[in-house]
């Protein structure tokens, strides 16, 4: 009998500097691949990962109204290759956003950006179906009155939170929340503001206090937020808050610099027309996040300069601003050179080289469907998977609103789609934020190579 | 340095992308542990470390047959925990921390508070093999550190004294197998080390990234100086701390859509008041208003002022749990809402109008846009029970709730003789509330009714000229001889609505992207991401009188410098935008008010008139804004109605 295709002593991960933090201790689980999103604290599937969790918005009328997490098989050598494994309802509408795995990544955190609940999935008991280990229903309270838990991401035995709002008016004004592991409380770290810059340096014009995506880089002991918009123009019909001159003053302008350890602001930097996600460099010699704007359609680069000192510049458009294609996701391969950028309005997925991160280039697109948002890619950049769903009152109406959740590989000139899975005519709602899951990841076998180590196990005995 | 990855388990997962051993790259990057840290620290104290919950106790081997628990170990000292197991080849995992805390240990030769507090204990989790005597043998290694302060490696007696202490540090060892079967070759394990203060708290955690002596001492260092200073405020960089005008919004964005706009941002942590006796207030309402008309069954009392109050900003009273009636009247922004043309109610659904400003609402016969209710006992129910705004789904599920919310125990009982809460006691209370926030005394007011001729400016005092005489505002919004409302009690149609309906939009409409940056935007591209709008025709939909078509209520003009945008639409951004709008006429339509003309003011009057609006601003909305800032704001805590969410899981 032979239970593995290749002879593990001989088999080693590409370690990458950066990936120190992730290392296990006393061995193994893997430093790199999957999504470079990641939060580098954090054990990574290393190779194919056999489950995408779509954190997925229930659509009043459709189905049973519910949010969702719901995995799909992604293991071109599993029989339910390409399908809807588990769709677990959570109740309520709840505006499923972003999800994030704590540094051991057993449980995964999904944020819900009006009920501002935070729904813990226990994934490492049976990555194949998860199971909803625990909600924090008075994240508002305890957090001293943050609305719209947005980016939940790993730092060592606990969590940190991006909030996009607040219970006061409404606004962007906003905080970073602190919880452990375990779901308590810490800590709430408001934003700087003009009134209370909290020992930062606000650098330009702009010192708005908003919040929306957090990144770090440790080696640098920096951690990175951006900037979006309250929970009223979260939450609106998005025709109407165009049309809405003073909710369109209510976009965050602005990239905090923030010393990682301390937890406190040192620089404001403009950035105007809304960045959202960041994504840091991963080689070790690369001192720069990079991050898009939204309505301005930027591509910013934040680096640390030859002095020691951080700075924000814009390098490169995407897209024609004018039409608005809306910047949204990103993702940096593990190499750092290249970027995809997602733009919702016109569907597309972008590719930048970013060989010189101060001069990216777009160097191929390709129309994903008539709306797209997240992007997440595995370590290797090969696969690449795509979801529709930006906001519940965003995303576009009628025919455009399509719902899909889609698989490519890249095979290095062009992307080539494997499998869609239309969440509408599943009755699943809207497809969000994903995320990895793999059994290797909890020193467990796949079933599929169970079976074929019992059916081994037979043979021998006839 | 060894490399044994791979437990067999991992193989079906790595062997797409994993290479050959013998290729790997030998200069992998060793952990910051090992060398000087690439950055500077936070100053010492400059920072916080709040407790990351309770660090647990269980039961450890010191020796052969010495069994001691955690606690007895850590003997009221500062500790730092670490998990490790004496085979660990893993440069960067068990011999890191190892390395790390020898270079602690070897600082306490030199620094004595730090061998004085300090503590470091090495715990095994392979209790098979390190046994006391293996653990000693592994302490011995480390000897050369000096002899000051303590280091401890101890080991558990078996598995199960280990598995909850695992457990309860949240430390998760998978065992390693090999391809041949053999368990015993290693653990894969995340790196944490615990700093534990002697309250038995832990106050940080440390993975490979952190795990660094000077960073550990800086925080040991911080933690220290702060509990000296247990009792003092610990002094957090507050710079440009200043006080603010609490009336003036808290994310001001005036000329926002000019380039060199600049913050002027308040922050929410600072964002407290004092509590005022709103109920003296509303008895003796500031100078240029009249007494206010209080309904004979619902005489004001500090108890029903008070628990309006708190009814007012609690977001619970909304099916989710996320809408209070202070979301769309907010305190700093004029009790309306600066940031939105037209509300947005529950789940962002879209909300016809302009929030109206809860000034002097005391003073109104008619309530809503449309004058549609009568009092403000029964205009609460409205938004409570709205589709689109709170969204609760009964009158009896509101009430049930509150019910449900132990913060509410006794208090309407209290407020209203013993009556519980009721339909009529809710809007009673909320009425109360919104009653008692009167407002005047403005630079107007003094002028006027004080004949304080300083109290106005030049320009206000010939802007009240044309607003009394050519523009002709004073006939919907009117003066009295000893008080003013500014304001009619009817409905007009000035054609914003009119045009509203019946207009047709432009192909491009100017949207600001960031400050002072506006592009023109095709009208398909806004529609493919909008509803389709609501119609709205105003007094008409109460009436269903063809005449009342687009007619809305004459708002109070008193603190309009608070209020924008303007119009039931919201479609006005500045009150120099609403007396252009008046001096053109409005809009034309075959149901345009009368009164509603081209004025032909000069650019002079139309600045006067702005700046005599400016003064009807009350000298005490600062008073009133602090006292909402001092209000509870309710959210779910521990035992709401909503705090149970599902019976299988923990819910916290």
């Amino acid at each position: 009998m032979r239970l593995f295709k290749k002879k593990p002593a001989k088999s080693i991960a590409l370690a990458s500097a950066l990936a120190i933090g992730a290392t296990l201790f006393g061995a193994t689980l893997s430093l790199q691949a999957d999504e470079t999103c990641q939060s580098p604290y954090m054990a990574k599937i290393v190779g194919q990962e056999d489950f995408v969790y779509v954190w997925t918005l229930g659509i009043e009328g459709m189905g049973d109204g519910q949010d969702k997490l719901v995995t799909v098989d992604v293991n071109p050598k599993s029989a339910n290759y390409g399908k809807v494994v588990d769709s677990l309802s959570i109740g309520g509408r709840n505006e499923a956003h972003h999800s994030g795995f704590t540094d051991d990544r057993r449980y995964l955190w999904a944020g819900g950006l009006d009920t501002n609940k935070l729904f813990i999935f226990d994934v490492h008991s049976d990555p194949a179906k998860p199971t909803l280990h625990k909600v924090v229903t008075d994240f508002v309270e305890k957090s001293g009155g943050v609305v719209g838990p947005h980016t939940t991401y790993a730092l060592p035995g606990r969590i940190m939170i991006t909030g996009l709002s607040n219970n006061k008016d409404h606004g962007g004004r906003t905080a970073l929340v602190e919880y452990t592991n375990e779901g308590e409380y810490i800590a709430t770290h408001w934003m700087p503001t003009d009134q209370n810059l909290r020992g930062a340096e606000k650098t330009g014009k702009y010192a708005d206090g908003y919040s929306y995506d957090v990144r770090v880089l440790p080696r640098r002991n920096i951690m990175l937020t951006s900037s979006f918009t309250g929970w009223s123009n979260y939450m609106m019909d998005f025709g109407k808050m165009l049309q809405d001159k003073q909710a369109m003053k209510r976009f965050g302008n602005t990239v905090v610099l923030w010393d990682l350890h301390s937890k406190k602001p040192t620089k404001v930097f403009d950035v105007p027309g809304a960045p959202l996600e960041i994504r840091c460099a991963w080689q070790p010699d690369h001192n720069w996040c990079v991050t898009t704007t939204a309505l301005t359609s930027k591509i910013w680069l934040i680096y640390e300069d030859q002095q020691g000192e951080w700075q924000a510049e814009a390098v490169a458009d995407v897209g024609d601003a004018s039409k608005v294609p809306l910047p949204v996701d990103i993702s940096i391969s593990s190499d750092d050179s290249r970027l995809w950028v997602n733009t919702f309005m016109d569907g597309k997925t972008r590719l930048f080289d970013m060989t010189n991160p101060h001069k990216p280039k777009q160097v191929y697109e390709k129309v994903i469907g008539r709306q797209v948002n997240m992007a997440s890619s595995s370590w290797d950049s090969t696969r690449i998977y795509y979801t529709s769903s930006l906001l519940a009152n965003w995303d576009k109406k009628g025919e455009d609103n399509e719902q899909y959740f889609k698989s490519y590989v890249w095979n290095g000139e062009q992307l080539v789609e494997k499998f869609a899975i239309d969440f509408k005519a599943l009755k699943l709602g809207r497809a969000h934020q994903m995320r990895f899951g793999a059994y290797s990841l909890y020193g467990q076998v796949r079933p599929e190579d169970r079976q074929t180590s019992i059916a081994g196990l037979d043979t021998t005995g006839k | 340095m060894v490399f044994r990855f791979f437990q067999p388990f991992l193989i079906a997962a790595i062997f797409v992308t994993t290479v050959d051993a013998n290729s790997i790259n030998p200069s992998v990057i060793s952990a910051p542990g090992y060398g000087e840290l690439a950055y500077k620290l936070p100053e010492i104290g400059s920072y916080q470390l709040p407790p990351l919950g309770e660090a647990s106790n269980g039961e450890v081997l010191i020796a052969e047959g010495e069994q001691r628990t955690l606690y007895e170990l850590f003997n009221g000292k500062y500790v730092l925990l670490a998990f490790i197991y004496s085979t660990c080849s893993d440069v960067n995992g068990c011999p890191l921390t190892s390395h790390v805390f020898y270079k602690i240990k070897s600082a306490m030769q030199r620094d004595q508070v730090l061998a004085s507090r300090l503590k470091l204990i090495s715990l095994s989790f392979d209790p098979e093999v390190d046994t006391p005597s293996v653990m000693g043998l592994y302490g011995n290694n480390f000897r050369y550190a000096g002899s000051a302060g303590e280091w401890q490696f101890v080991t558990t007696a078996s598995q199960q004294s280990l598995d909850p202490i695992l457990k309860s540090y949240n430390q998760v060892i998978l065992r390693e197998t090999d391809s041949s079967g053999r368990t015993h070759v290693g653990y894969s394990h995340v790196l944490r080390v615990f700093l534990i203060d002697p309250e038995k708290n832990i106050r940080n955690i440390y993975s490979v990234d952190f795990l660094h002596q000077d960073l550990i001492i800086n925080d040991l260092k911080t933690i220290l100086q702060q509990a000296q200073r247990s009792g003092e405020t610990i002094k957090l960089a507050t710079a440009s701390q200043q006080t603010s005008r609490l009336s003036k919004p808290g994310d001001n964005k005036l000329g926002y859509e000019l380039s060199d706009y600049v913050t002027d941002s308040q922050d929410l942590e600072l964002r407290k008041g004092e509590k005022a006796d709103l109920l003296s207030i509303a008895n003796n309402p500031p100078l240029g208003l009249p007494a206010i008309p209080v309904p004979v069954d619902n005489p004001l009392s500090r108890e029903k002022i008070e628990l309006g109050r708190k009814l007012f900003y609690d977001r619970r009273l909304s099916l989710n749990d996320t809408f209070s009636c202070a979301m769309c009247h907010v305190p700093d922004q004029g009790f309306t809402s600066n940031e939105l043309a037209m509300a947005v109610g529950i789940e962002g659904r879209s909300v016809r109008r302009n929030s109206p400003s809860v000034y002097n609402s005391a003073y109104s016969k008619l309530l809503f846009h449309d004058g549609r209710e009568e009092n403000l006992e029964q205009q609460a129910w409205g938004p409570l029970l709205a589709n689109n705004e709170m969204a609760n789904p009964s009158i009896g599920y509101v009430l049930n709730k509150i019910r449900q919310i132990d913060d509410y125990r006794g208090l309407f009982e209290a407020a209203f003789d013993g009556r519980s809460v009721s339909m009529e006691t809710l809007g009673m209370a909320l009425a109360s509330y919104q009653r008692a926030l009167v407002s005047a005394d403005s630079p107007f007011d003094r002028w006027r009714y004080a004949g304080d001729e300083t109290a106005l400016s030049e320009s206000a005092k010939r802007g009240f000229e044309i607003f009394t005489g050519k523009a002709g505002c004073v006939a919907c919004h009117s003066i009295g001889e000893r008080s003013a409302l500014f304001m009619d009690d009817q409905l007009h149609n000035t054609g914003i609505g009119y045009r509203e309906s019946m207009g047709f939009s432009p192909d491009k409409q100017p949207v600001t992207v960031a400050p002072g940056i506006s592009i023109e935007i095709d009208r398909a591209i806004i529609d493919q991401v909008g509803e389709k709008p609501p119609t709205d025709v105003g007094r008409y939909e109460v009436t269903q009188n063809p005449h009342d078509r687009w007619k809305y209520k004459t708002p109070s003009l008193r603190n309009v410098d608070l209020t924008a945008p303007y119009m039931h639409n919201g479609s006005l951004s500045t009150l120099h935008e609403v007396v252009d709008f008046y001096d053109q006429g409005g809009v034309p339509n075959e149901l345009l008010d009368p009164l509603i003309r081209p004025l032909g003011l000069s650019s002079q009057e139309r600045s006067d008139l702005v700046d005599f609006m400016r003064s009807l601003t009350g000298s005490n909305v600062d008073t009133l804004v602090a006292d909402a800032f001092n209000a509870p704001i309710g959210d779910v805590g521990e035992g709401d109605p909503s705090w149970v969410h599902g019976s299988e899981v923990e819910v916290r």
